[in-house]
């Protein structure tokens, strides 16, 4: 099942992500787990997509795939026009730090650094200067509204705070696209919805291409699109529907 | 260094846990280092004899064995020999047997052709010559029973029925020995002739020419061979080591016990790393994920558990060095180890080991962190 989410004005927009036919199936002792059966998605450049689904749907499976830490059993990846699904784990690794920032669920912040050296943290791998490093840091931080900040440890901040600032680590490189699983899934309503705000500016203001996995609908709703996914395959979806 | 941060914060994250394995490490290196540098003095006393001309002529059957005082003129008589002289380890202490130090009755005309190496004011010297029961002594025992130049002392034999009384008549310098006690070899033989009857622990030779060492020890050998006292002439260096021997295999006692404590160090610290890098296994797959390859991930833990185990290293190493420059072990030991004290060798070698010990502990955890699929380390917080 194929799916090509269109942009918010309804124009097809240039394809930064393209999912051909992939397959994935996990080895669990000896038994095989299929996880993915035969997914087609093409994602436009810019756009802001949620992937929705029950557990177990494959939906974080195929965020990981386009996010370059896993790898398809079959079918290609492209992103950028890149087949990262070719690529072996050094280049795969070069190939993240500059081309995707990441926002977990449980913020995931390296707790004996401060809110500036987590920010700072993908910036190591780049060749900048640290003057340079520091203002591509402090000019993240201003982004999520955290300047006043930097030199807080995540211990010192709240819920909302801390991913705020994964956040700024996510969007310090200026990755080519942001992959968020369940972003607001251990946040407060408030917090929740400040995220999903900061997440829709960064789409609308800045063009980040953001892919989004939630359980959440009001989450959904903040999208571009929506794409269903239950054991393993695309399905129609009702709300898309709707949007269309 | 870009990760200098990262890694140090990591070193100190568990503050507790840290000091703990500092502490042990460190204690652990303490013991070894001062074991290193037992060892160490042992070989500075085995080797205190290299580069003299001299030999010792001993009996075959064993140091406790005497030799006939005739045997002296016979060896005399070999070409390339300057002189010879006799020696008598009396077995002596002073007051009460823990006051144990080495002491011999010496042929007072040849200290200064025979022993060379042992520098004794010339005033201080004459005197000792002068004075048939007079003594010289290093200054280590000096210092350790409050003597000065003119007290009279009196040891008490064991090994002979003869307590000698002597004045102290001179104070010697020597690079090894500082706790040595030399007496006149008459007055102790007119005291025992009755019982050594003409006899006498060791003959020391002094030859001309270093090159011939070999063959005139041979030359001495051969001459006794028939005889009813055969010798064993050994080379200084050699009889020093077959003294130290006396004292038991202690050599290998200490290395065994050294080598036994840093492997225990190295199963210690691998039970800590490995707790260190299994609670990280998520921000490890954060790393990872955000572009760190399994390479850097390998060095960057690497370097904080060799940075580990070379605090710990060298906070012992140190603390033993600055300990033994504190404590006189001389007094401390009684003249067992002289100049004792942990040198730069020794710290170099703790130093290597400790970052051996870091690298051999840490690889496993490091390489396993390193390894990890990120998967499988995000699978708790995707």
């Amino acid at each position: 099942m194929s799916r090509a989410p269109t942009g918010s004005e309804g124009d097809v927009m240039d394809s930064l992500v393209e999912i051909r036919d992939v397959y994935k199936v996990y080895k669990r002792d000896s038994f095989d787990v299929p996880v993915l059966n035969g997914v087609s998605v093409t994602v436009p450049k810019g756009d802001f997509l949620a992937l929705m689904g029950p557990s177990g749907s494959g939906k974080t499976t195929l965020l990981n795939l386009i996010a370059g830490i896993d790898k398809p059993t079959r079918g290609q990846v492209i992103v950028d026009g890149k087949e990262i699904s070719a690529l072996n784990e050094t280049r795969l690794a070069t190939w993240r730090a500059t081309h995707v920032g990441f926002i977990f669920q449980m913020y995931n912040l390296i707790p004996v650094l401060n809110a500036f050296d987590n920010v700072e943290l993908p910036l190591l791998l780049t060749h900048l200067k640290k003057k340079e490093r520091r203002e591509h840091v402090e000019s993240a931080l201003n982004i999520v509204g955290l300047g006043d900040r930097i030199h807080h440890f995540p211990r010192q901040l709240s819920g909302g705070q801390e991913q705020r600032v994964a956040i700024a680590r996510a969007i310090v490189t200026d990755p080519t696209i942001l992959v968020a699983d369940e972003p607001t899934g251990d946040l407060d309503a408030k917090s929740a919805h400040e995220i999903l705000d900061l997440l829709h500016q960064l789409n609308a203001d800045y063009l980040k291409t953001i892919i989004m996995v939630t359980h959440d609908p009001k989450a959904a709703d903040r999208a571009n699109h929506v794409l269903h996914l239950d054991k393993g395959v695309l399905v129609e979806s009702a709300q898309e529907e709707a949007r269309h | 260094m870009r990760f200098s941060k990262l890694v140090l914060r990591n070193l100190f994250r568990n503050k507790l846990r840290t000091l703990l394995t500092l502490v042990l490490m460190g204690a652990i290196f303490f013991f070894v280092s001062t074991m290193l540098s037992i060892l160490a003095n042992f070989e500075a006393a085995s080797n205190s004899g290299e580069g003299q001309n001299r030999l010792g002529v001993q009996s075959a059957i064993s140091l406790a064995n005497p030799l006939p005082l005739s045997h002296e003129a016979k060896i005399q008589k070999i070409p390339g020999i300057v002189d010879t002289a006799k020696l008598q380890w009396m077995g002596a202490y002073y007051k009460e047997q823990k006051n144990f130090f080495a002491n011999f009755a010496v042929d007072h005309e040849k200290m200064q052709t025979v022993w060379d190496d042992y520098s004794t004011p010339k005033e201080q010297l004459e005197a000792f010559k002068a004075d048939r029961t007079g003594a010289i002594v290093g200054p280590e025992l000096m210092k350790r029973y409050g003597w000065k130049i003119g007290d009279k002392v009196t040891l008490i034999g064991t090994i002979f029925p003869f307590n000698p009384e002597v004045t102290i008549r001179g104070e010697y310098k020597h690079k090894f020995d500082s706790s040595s006690f030399f007496i006149h070899f008459d007055y102790f033989y007119e005291a025992t002739k009755e019982v050594t009857r003409g006899t006498v622990g060791t003959f020391w030779v002094r030859v001309r020419d270093p090159k011939d060492m070999a063959k005139i020890s041979q030359e001495i050998d051969e001459m006794f061979k028939n005889s009813e006292y055969p010798t064993e002439t050994f080379t200084e260096k050699e009889f020093q080591q077959q003294f130290m021997a006396m004292i038991g295999n202690i050599k290998l006692l200490f290395t065994v016990v050294s080598i036994c404590s840093i492997f225990m160090v190295v199963l210690l610290a691998a039970l800590t790393m490995s707790m260190a890098a299994r609670e990280r296994v998520t921000e490890i797959a954060v790393l990872k994920a955000i572009g760190f390859t399994r390479g850097m991930i390998l060095t960057l833990m690497l370097i904080e558990f060799v940075m580990l185990g070379l605090i710990g290293g060298a906070l012992g190493t140190f603390a033993a060095k600055l300990v033994f420059l504190v404590f006189n072990m001389t007094e401390l030991t009684q003249g067992f180890l002289v100049n004792f004290g942990v040198n730069t060798e020794t710290v170099l070698t703790c130093l290597a080991t400790a970052a051996i010990v870091g690298l051999l502990a840490g690889g496993l955890p490091a390489l396993r962190s390193a390894r990890l699929s990120v998967v499988d380390g995000l699978r708790k917080v995707w």
